[in-house]
């Protein structure tokens, strides 16, 4: 016959047996955590750790709006300006700078450094010589572009190509169209002059990703 | 902002469409498709089509081939943790994902290349499988002569995909970009195996997308020039891209799952990585909706994120009251999270689709944490792999709907920006 005592004591081992058991991953069909070594057995020596970080597991929240752009240097052309935001005009165009010598950043869309097309708009000439985008159909192929953000950091592009589109065909997808990639757009006028329409006929637009 | 004023249609586009796919595919064949335990491994995608458009073959590819990547890495885990049932289930879908990249190879170039790639192929993951396991055992000699034989492939694989691409595709060029994969997956068994998963959960995600990538290569390889380069258009990137994306956050999550029942440094590896994918889906949404409705749109993804990993600690801590709440949180979670869609299309539309379908998302990681925590590693894999197909539907669904949107409300035409001629330049 057994007593209190006995009968205590052995709910107590039979107790720490199972809890030891289901630790070891003998418990049963639902043991689950320690019962399973879904990927590498020998990290479960340490079972306790792995439930209390999942417990504690807080998924990222903050999220952080990359500052707006507000300065462009590109050394090779020899273009450092302010960058003016730009909005869309009546026509559903983007506006453009209102000065000759700045250039101006296309704020209805990415922010240099976001996956997406940043596009920045310069003058090509005023009706008195060079705008700021003077000497952008120089650029080439592995040319840096740095653009300054409003906390001072900087993010910097690489050119990947140039070209030359009548403004009748512009690639408005290549120029706008989001993707997942941080990409730049700089895009000004030129080939030819229509005194008629006050206009240049074409736009050159150059393509650059993200190099840092 | 360019798009706010096309949200409310592309919403709506996207909600019709996400219902349609979850209840016209996956959500209505879950049950049946996760109830067997043994008798099958996996989920494959249907057979394409004879008649698939360029778009298809591209996604088939990049979603199989980005699976490959997965299951490659996962077969390096199970050998390193000398779990034969879950090794068994992953050799298992690795073989149902070859057959099936076959297939379309057969398909979109001809049955004479299939024959080849599936010869290569099965040289490639019969070399990979011998790294996984002599890099699991410590064994130096064993992974120097599979790493040999692994980049032997690589040149054959560029030899053949010049060839098959009738020489549109360099042979160098895919050898080179082959390596860099293998590599990636050498590195992860190798840091995986040696306890550094920090490395190995981040080699993870990067030879995902490697290798997603590879499915693009492939796709132009196999399409005449024209079509080919019409890949290349800026919607059909951003449907690649958020089809990587989705498919990436259901298969870490479910790392972050299974890491749960192996231990805190490795649940933590994984979870960064979830964040870190997190992270990347707020920004690409930053790029469409902007900032102040993207930092929206993360608060709500975030509890969806959270409320499955409430669930994942309460099945691992055999709570089942726990289990209980954390199911009617996520619930909530998916209710809110529909609520942020019919805010941005000004209750124009009623949440419950919508809530159906991201419920659907959540089942199937329940399912699949239950199923792994009973050790029905099968059952694990189905809904594992239903899950993955149903994401990449979805994304799909969304970018037909961005597409509608952006095509009215991008901006119009080329910039008046010059005054007077004096760049004049035919």
């Amino acid at each position: 016959m057994t007593t209190g005592r006995t009968r205590r004591a052995a709910t107590a081992t039979v107790a720490a047996l199972a809890a030891l058991l289901t630790l070891a991953g003998c418990g049963g069909p639902r043991a689950g955590y320690a019962g399973v070594s879904s990927t590498v057995a020998t990290t479960t020596d340490r079972p306790g750790d792995a439930l209390e970080a999942v417990r504690g597991f807080r998924s990222t929240r903050g999220y952080r709006a990359t500052p707006v752009p507000v300065r462009l240097e590109i050394d090779r052309i020899g273009v450092a300006t302010r960058l003016q935001r730009l909005g869309r005009a009546g026509d559903g165009t983007v506006e453009v700078p209102s000065a000759w010598g700045v250039a101006g950043w296309y704020a209805g869309g990415t922010r240099p450094g976001d996956p997406g097309s940043a596009v920045i708009l310069g003058h090509v000439d005023s009706r008195s010589g060079p705008a700021v985008f003077y000497r952008l159909r120089e650029l080439r192929p592995g040319d840096r572009v740095e653009v300054v953000r409003a906390d001072g950091s900087r993010v910097r592009f690489t050119v990947e190509r140039l070209e030359q589109v009548d403004k009748r065909r512009f690639p408005t997808d290549d120029v706008y169209y989001p993707t997942l990639a941080p990409r730049l757009r700089l895009v000004t006028c030129g080939g030819a002059f229509d005194p008629a329409s006050g206009h240049y006929r074409s736009n050159v637009i150059v393509y650059a990703r993200l190099s840092g | 902002m360019r798009v706010r004023a096309g949200l409310p249609a592309l919403v709506a586009v996207l909600v019709a469409a996400v219902v349609g796919c979850t209840s016209g595919g996956d959500a209505g064949s879950r049950s049946a498709a996760v109830t067997a335990t043994t008798a099958h491994h996996t989920v494959t995608p249907t057979s394409l089509p004879a008649d698939a458009s360029p778009r298809e073959v591209r996604a088939r590819f990049e979603q199989l081939l980005g699976q490959h990547a997965l299951l490659a890495v996962r077969l390096a885990r199970s050998e390193a943790a000398k779990a034969p049932e879950l090794q068994k289930v992953v050799e298992g879908s690795l073989a149902a994902n070859a057959d099936a990249i076959a297939q379309t190879v057969g398909m979109s170039f001809d049955g004479a290349q299939a024959d080849r790639f599936r010869q290569l192929w099965q040289g490639y993951t019969d070399e990979l499988a011998a790294y996984a396991d002599a890099a699991a055992a410590g064994n130096r000699a064993g992974a120097e002569e599979a790493r040999t034989a692994l980049l032997d492939h690589c040149d054959a694989w560029g030899a053949w995909l010049a060839e098959a691409s009738g020489g549109r595709i360099q042979a160098a060029t895919a050898t080179k970009n082959a390596q860099a994969r293998v590599e990636q997956l050498m590195d992860q068994a190798d840091a995986y195996a040696d306890g550094d998963f920090a490395t190995a959960y981040k080699l993870e995600r990067a030879t995902y997308q490697g290798t997603y990538g590879t499915g693009t290569t492939l796709a132009r390889a196999s399409l005449p020039a024209k079509e080919a380069a019409g890949l290349d258009a800026a919607p059909e990137n951003l449907r690649s891209a958020f089809a990587m994306l989705l498919g990436e956050h259901m298969e870490l999550v479910i790392d972050a799952q299974r890491a749960t029942f192996a231990g805190s440094p490795e649940f933590e590896a994984a979870a960064a990585q979830v964040n870190a994918n997190t992270a990347t889906l707020a920004k690409a949404m930053g790029g469409i909706v902007g900032p102040e409705k993207a930092a929206e749109f993360q608060r709500a993804w975030a509890n969806h994120v959270e409320g499955l990993m409430d669930y994942t600690a309460a099945v691992a801590g055999n709570d089942q009251a726990a289990r209980t709440v954390a199911k009617e949180n996520l619930d909530g979670f998916a209710e809110r999270l529909a609520l942020y869609f019919s805010d941005v299309v000004r209750n124009v539309l009623t949440t419950d689709p919508l809530t159906d379908a991201i419920t659907a998302h959540d089942e199937h990681l329940i399912d699949q944490v239950d199923a792994f925590a009973a050790k029905d590693y099968a059952r694990a894999q189905q809904v594992q792999d239903a899950g993955y197909q149903q994401m990449l539907g979805v994304a799909n669904v969304l970018v037909d709907a961005i597409e509608k949107v952006m095509a009215a409300d991008m901006p119009a035409g080329g910039s008046k920006t010059g005054g007077g001629g004096a760049h004049d330049h035919p």
